[in-house]
C-alpha cells in the first residue's frame, strides 16, 4: 500500500536560519507536531551541547579510552557511557520509538563495543562514530520487517560495523561545530532528498521499499539517494578519495 | 564490478541500503582489502555517522547507566534478576556454561534481554527442532525453528586473533548459507573470545530447507562461504 509521504514523520531537525524561506511541502512538523519526536525551528536552543562536548572530548581521549576498554577496565565503560550513552539512546529511540526497547538495544550496543574493542585501532579509530553506527544498526535491525532482515543477514551487519571502517574520520567530524554543520548540510537537500535520507537513516527502508512508500520509480529513488549523499559528503567536507 | 563502478554506491552501502550487485560486490572488495573501496567506504561511514548529529537528544532513564555498568562490573550483582522469566532450559544451560569457565567475566554473563527474548521465541516455537551434539571439539545443543537458530556450545576451540566463529545452515542441496558470526558476544569470555570456550548464539532468519547446521572458524567479519573445515556439524 502506498502511503502519502506528507503523512510520515520528518525526523531531521533543520535549523530555522539556514532553512529556505519557503516551507517544504513535505515537512510535517507544523502540521503534525504530535507525530514527530524531533523538535524543529529552534536550532539556537538545540545546539546539542552534549553532542558537541562528546565529539570534542572524544578527539582528545579516544585513544586512551580505547586502550582502557581493551584492557576491560570497568571504569572505562562508565566513561564511554557518560560520553556517548545519551546520544546513542537518542539515536536508537528516534528509530524504535519505544523507551524499554531502546534501553535494551543501547545495552546491546555497549556490550558489542566492549566485546569487539580488540579490533579497534586506538590511534586511528573514531569511537563515537563506531558506537553510533552499531547503535543505529541494532535499532534498524529491530524495526526492519522480518523479510528484509532475512535478505540482509547478520554477516552484512557485521561487515558494516567493523571497527577498521571507522578510522581517520574523527578529526573531520569532531573539530567542527558538528550539529550546526550537519543540520546546515541537511538543509541543503531538497525535500525529496531529505525524505529518502530520513527513510534510510531512521527507518532502514531499502530503496525498493522507499519507491513503494513514496510512489516513485526505483530509478528516481536511487538518483535522489545518490544526490543527497553526494551533497552531504560535500557539505561535510568528506570527499571520496580518488 | 570495478571500484570505479562502485564509487557511487559507498554511501548507500554505509547506510545499509545498497542493493545487489553493489551490495555483495562491495563486501567482496572489502574482504580482499581493496584500498580504494576501503577508503571510499570509510569516507561514506563518516557521512553516515555525521547524520546522528541531527537527532534531538533525549535523556536516557537513569537506570540505564547502572544496567550497562553492571554488565561489566567485577561483581555481578543482578545475575538472577531475570531468572523468573526463564521457563526453558536456556538460562540454566547458559549459567552452567558460565560456571564452567573460571575466567569468565561479568560482562558476558550480564542480562542481554533482547537476545534472551529472541532465544526464547525460537525455543518456545512448537515446531523447533532440538538436537544435542557432542563432537570431540565441542559439545552443546542447537534449536532450529523456522524463525531462527539458538546454538549453545561449550569446549569451542581457541580462536586466533582476528578469527571468529561462523554458523552455517546446510540445505539438503546447495551451498552453505551463512548464519552470522559469534565470538564471545554473549557468554564467551574476555577479549575477542580468544580464550573463550563457550557461547550462546542466536540467529534470527530463515532456516528453510535446513538439513544440518555447522560452525567453522573464519576471518573476523565472517566469510560468504566456509573457508575452513567445520568443527561442528549437526544433522537436524
Amino acid at each position: 500500500m502506498s502511503v502519502s509521504i506528507d503523512e510520515k514523520r520528518t525526523v531531521f531537525e533543520v535549523p530555522a536560519r539556514v532553512r529556505p524561506a519557503r516551507s517544504y511541502p513535505f515537512t510535517p512538523h507544523s502540521r503534525y507536531p504530535h507525530r514527530s519526536g524531533f523538535r524543529c525551528n529552534n536550532f539556537d536552543r538545540m545546539m546539542i551541547p552534549g553532542l558537541i562536548l562528546a565529539l570534542e572530548l572524544s578527539g582528545q581521549h579516544d585513544e586512551e579510552l580505547a586502550r582502557r576498554l581493551q584492557r576491560h577496565d570497568p571504569d572505562a565503560m562508565k566513561e564511554l557511557y557518560d560520553r556517548f550513552g545519551r546520544l546513542a539512546y537518542s539515536v536508537v529511540l528516534a528509530i524504535v520509538r519505544n523507551s524499554p526497547t531502546a534501553e535494551d538495544l543501547v545495552q546491546e550496543t555497549f556490550l558489542r563495543v566492549w566485546n569487539r574493542i580488540h579490533a579497534f585501532e586506538p590511534g586511528r579509530g573514531a569511537l563515537g562514530p563506531w558506537l553510533l553506527a552499531i547503535a543505529r544498526n541494532r535499532a534498524i535491525d529491530h524495526v526492519r520487517s522480518s523479510a528484509s532482515r532475512m535478505e540482509r543477514n547478520a554477516f552484512e551487519l557485521d561487515v558494516r560495523e567493523h571497527p577498521t571502517l571507522f578510522v581517520d574520520m574523527a578529526r573531520e567530524v569532531e573539530n567542527t561545530d558538528h550539529a550546526r554543520v550537519i543540520r546546515a548540510a541537511i538543509a541543503k537537500l531538497n525535500p525529496n532528498q531529505q525524505k529518502v535520507i530520513e527513510l534510510a537513516y531512521y527507518e532502514g527502508l531499502s530503496q525498493p521499499e522507499m519507491a513503494e512508500r513514496m510512489g516513485q520509480p526505483l530509478g528516481t529513488i536511487k538518483t535522489w539517494v545518490r544526490a543527497a549523499l553526494a551533497i552531504l559528503r560535500q557539505e561535510l567536507g568528506q570527499e571520496v578519495p580518488a | 564490478m570495478t571500484c570505479d563502478e562502485l564509487r557511487g554506491e559507498y554511501g548507500a552501502w554505509a547506510l545499509g541500503i545498497a542493493e545487489d550487485p553493489a551490495l555483495s560486490e562491495i563486501a567482496a572488495h572489502l574482504a580482499r582489502e581493496c584500498p580504494a573501496c576501503i577508503a571510499g567506504v570509510r569516507s561514506a561511514m563518516a557521512t553516515a555517522a555525521a547524520l546522528s548529529g541531527a537527532v534531538t537528544e533525549t535523556d536516557p532513564p537513569k537506570h540505564l547507566r547502572r544496567r550497562i555498568i553492571a554488565m561489566v562490573a567485577p561483581e555481578p550483582r543482578r545475575a538472577f534478576v531475570f531468572l523468573p522469566w526463564v521457563v526453558s532450559g536456556l538460562l540454566a544451560i547458559a549459567l552452567l556454561s558460565v560456571a564452567v569457565s573460571g575466567r569468565r567475566q561479568a560482562a558476558e554473563s550480564g542480562p542481554d534481554v533482547t537476545k534472551l527474548a529472541q532465544a526464547l521465541a525460537i525455543l518456545n516455537d512448537p515446531v523447533a527442532k532440538d538436537v544435542t551434539f557432542g563432537d570431540p571439539a565441542a559439545r552443546g545443543r542447537v534449536f532450529v525453528s523456522p524463525k531462527g537458530i539458538v546454538l549453545i556450545a561449550a569446549h569451542l576451540p581457541k580462536l586466533a586473533f582476528g578469527r571468529t566463529f561462523e554458523l552455517w545452515i546446510l540445505p539438503a542441496a546447495g551451498k552453505p548459507v551463512p548464519a552470522g558470526t559469534f565470538d564471545g558476544e554473549t557468554i564467551s569470555n574476555g577479549s575477542n573470545g580468544s580464550n573463550g570456550s563457550s557461547a550462546v548464539y542466536v540467529y534470527r532468519g530463515s532456516t528453510a530447507n535446513a538439513a544440518a547446521v555447522a560452525v567453522t572458524v573464519e576471518p573476523e567479519g565472517g566469510s560468504p562461504q566456509p573457508t575452513s573445515t567445520p568443527f561442528i556439524v549437526t544433522k537436524l
